[in-house]
């Protein structure tokens, strides 16, 4: 087998007989990746209201569906009338402390079997989350950031926010405010840059996922076929007031 | 490689693929259908063009601090709790894998699309290890269960009608399924469903691995990249060491075209960052992560003259603008990557002489080159691969003889013109208005495709002659 060295070593010798390389340099980042991400707030603070917009515009272009509701008590609502669509009895989601709500409380007058997510590790617990997970047609989950310019749902994984939650069900639904919206890919790759900027810093979980749409493929005669692996549908429920 | 494909010179390859008509339509649909999304998606980013000028300099300015990033990479998914794997050979490549299925207990892995993986030939030591491979990806799925190759990058059966798909599924599934994709598709998620939740490994390429953070990135429309690192418990990651970028601030760039070029979305349906194995309190996600880092020809190409295919996205935008891929389909190549940057990048894994034929199967039209998000000169590099053919002797001695010939006859005005004369005596019982349409003899190869016109009654530089 080749060791690092080994490998390195070969590299480092064909990178010595290059020649006439032309001069060039990679894409320039934020010298204070945390202050840059605070302007970047600063900015969303102000323009969210055109930001969340053109996330509708772009999420329903990707065939997403988009609720907007003024406060957090008229989602579980919203939440019913789409299980009742579904015909969805269990909804799976996100424990409390991520959500920054707790779903089972909010739709306890709705008559649905609420099934959340532990957060903690353990084989019993994670046996029986995959078991619900696949098994309820409703997924409920937050979203850590919304890009506006794609209509794309930016999740971290982590305790208590599994990564099948809006991955198994028919059906997720994000449920975020406007402290999630960021306007450009450019504003993703400061805030990512900055939530990375403690190399030390390993807390939270090990996936970022971008969502952009449902599951889709075009792979026989590409025809357009959503719902292959994942969810069926994706739906966006953004709160005026804030949903965290 | 003992392909029975590959037993079929290419030419005989490339006349059988011209006279399938299934093909023919299905290439001319899927590549036309590409070709207008890409452009539309373009059409809408003004500031595209200032981005495929970024994202190649990120690429040139990565290769030249490889060693650095390469380090850095390694050593953060090791902080992070990751194995990363140094490869030299596919075949060592494969031999981490299986030695991990050994030592783990494997006994069925699924996978995500991967062509780092179908390069290596892995489902064949996988099935012969007694490890059942599961390819995810719809596109792959139908090929694997039909025993083929892929014969696009992005679209993996491009070349099989809803038709045949609905008679694989319906012998292979054991079942009756309507020729129709909204069925096909739902049959298959059923089937891989179960899968999922079954499987010991998940396997996936990578589209990048960001160097400051440690991170591998998954694209996918389909989910099934997701699926495959997150409910497995060992998630084994094959990467050829140039996808390896700096920072997240590079990976947005990228990001902003690769989905433009590959299928026209402004982003795939899941982009999958990961970072090291599941961490503590969480509850899904692999417990092992593994990293396979393969040269496999790649680091004797940072010096040669291939260097800038190993910009290469794997996007597919200059397969779709080919007219040769558009004509013949990517399984006349016979080797895993097609098209224009698949004969530089076979040329690369498999050595000269895999190309000696493949070289020649480019118009040098350019296309490829105005498509690919990073600007590959894939015709420069051709027409440098055909003269280095002909230098180191791989080429065709016959075709070696014709162009030292040709370079002897341009090198001498006096042997030009008394050519031109004995052509013109010899030429007479083959033309027909003013073309010649048939030649005798091994010249008859030439003219079997094209036509030439005809030695001229009087020539230019006779012409002059009387002008002067």
């Amino acid at each position: 087998m080749t060791t690092r060295v080994q490998f390195l070593e070969r590299v480092r010798r064909e990178m010595g007989k290059t020649r006439g390389l032309f001069p060039a340099t990679t894409a320039p980042r934020p010298a204070r990746p945390r202050e840059a991400a605070e302007a970047v707030r600063r900015q969303l603070a102000e323009r969210w209201p055109q930001a969340v917009e053109r996330f509708r515009a772009e999420f329903e272009r990707v065939a997403g569906v988009f609720h907007r509701v003024g406060r957090l008590d008229e989602v579980p609502a919203v939440l019913a009338r789409i299980a009742a669509e579904k015909g969805a009895r269990e909804v799976v989601g996100w424990d409390p402390a991520a959500l920054g709500w707790d779903l089972r409380a909010a739709l306890a007058p709705h008559d649905l079997v609420v099934l959340l997510a532990p957060p903690r590790d353990g084989e019993a617990d994670r046996r029986r989350h995959r078991e619900e997970a696949a098994r309820a047609p409703l997924g409920v989950t937050g979203a850590d950031w919304a890009l506006a310019e794609t209509g794309t749902l930016i999740l971290f994984s982590g305790p208590g926010r599994p990564r099948s939650t809006s991955l198994l069900p028919d059906t997720h639904v994000a449920v975020f405010g406007p402290a999630a919206l960021l306007e450009t890919l450019e504003q993703v790759g400061v805030m990512l840059e900055a939530h990375h900027a403690d190399p030390a810093r390993v807390d939270g979980g090990g996936a970022i996922t971008f969502i952009t749409g449902p599951s889709r493929t075009a792979d026989i005669e590409l025809t357009l076929t959503r719902g292959v692996h994942g969810p069926k549908e994706v739906h966006a429920i953004f709160v005026d007031a804030g949903a965290a | 490689m003992s392909d029975p494909i590959l037993a079929t010179p290419f030419p005989r390859r490339a006349g059988a693929a011209l006279k399938d008509a299934y093909l023919q339509e299905a290439l001319t649909i899927a590549t036309t259908k590409f070709i207008d999304l890409r452009k539309e998606a373009f059409a809408g980013l003004p500031e595209g063009d200032a981005l495929r000028d970024r994202a190649r300099g990120i690429k040139e300015a990565t290769l030249q601090r490889l060693d650095h990033y390469l380090e850095q990479l390694a050593d953060n998914v090791q902080r992070l709790g990751g194995h990363v794997h140094w490869a030299a050979t596919g075949e060592e490549a494969r031999e981490v894998i299986l030695r991990l299925c050994r030592d783990r207990g494997v006994k069925m892995a699924v996978k995500s699309k991967s062509m780092a993986t179908e390069e290596i030939e892995l489902n064949a030591a996988l099935e012969r290890a007694g490890v059942t491979p599961i390819e995810t990806d719809l596109g792959e799925y139908i090929i694997q269960l039909a025993h083929e190759r892929p014969s696009h990058i992005i679209a993996p059966a491009i070349h099989k009608t809803k038709g045949q798909v609905a008679d694989l599924f319906s012998r292979e599934l054991k079942g009756r399924f309507a020729a129709d994709p909204e069925v096909l598709t739902a049959v298959a998620r059923r089937e891989l469903r179960q899968k999922f939740l079954q499987a010991d490994m998940g396997i996936t390429g990578a589209n990048f691995a960001v160097a400051d953070t440690g991170t591998i990135v998954l694209v996918t429309n389909e989910g099934n990249g997701r699926m495959v690192t997150s409910l497995p418990r060992i998630h084994v990651a094959v990467m050829g060491m140039e996808k390896v970028i700096p920072s997240m601030t590079d990976l947005m760039v990228f990001l902003a075209i690769l989905a433009r070029s590959a299928t026209g979305q402004k982003l795939s349906s899941y982009t999958t960052l990961v970072r090291g194995p599941r961490r503590p309190g969480e509850l899904e996600g692999p417990e092992e992560l593994h990293l396979i880092l393969m040269d496999g020809g790649r680091v004797q190409q940072i010096a040669g003259p291939l260097r800038e295919a190993l910009y290469c996205l794997r996007c597919g935008a200059c397969l779709n603008v080919c007219p040769v891929y558009r004509q013949i389909g990517g399984h006349a190549y016979g080797y895993t990557y097609p098209g224009p940057i698949g004969i530089l990048l076979t040329a690369m894994l498999e050595g000269d002489r895999a190309v000696k034929d493949l070289a020649h199967a480019s118009s040098l039209c350019g296309a490829c080159k105005d498509v690919c998000p990073v600007r590959i000169d894939i015709p420069r590099m051709l027409v440098d691969l055909r003269e280095h053919l002909d230098r180191g002797r791989i080429a065709p001695r016959s075709e070696r003889l014709v162009f030292r010939l040709a370079r002897r006859l341009m090198e001498s005005p006096t042997l030009f013109r008394a050519c031109v004369r004995a052509g013109r005596w010899l030429q007479r019982p083959f033309v027909r208005a003013g073309r010649l349409r048939r030649l005798p003899f091994f010249f008859g190869k030439w003219t079997a495709t094209r036509e030439l016109p005809a030695v001229a009654a009087r020539t230019f530089s006779e012409r002059w002659k009387d002008l002067a």
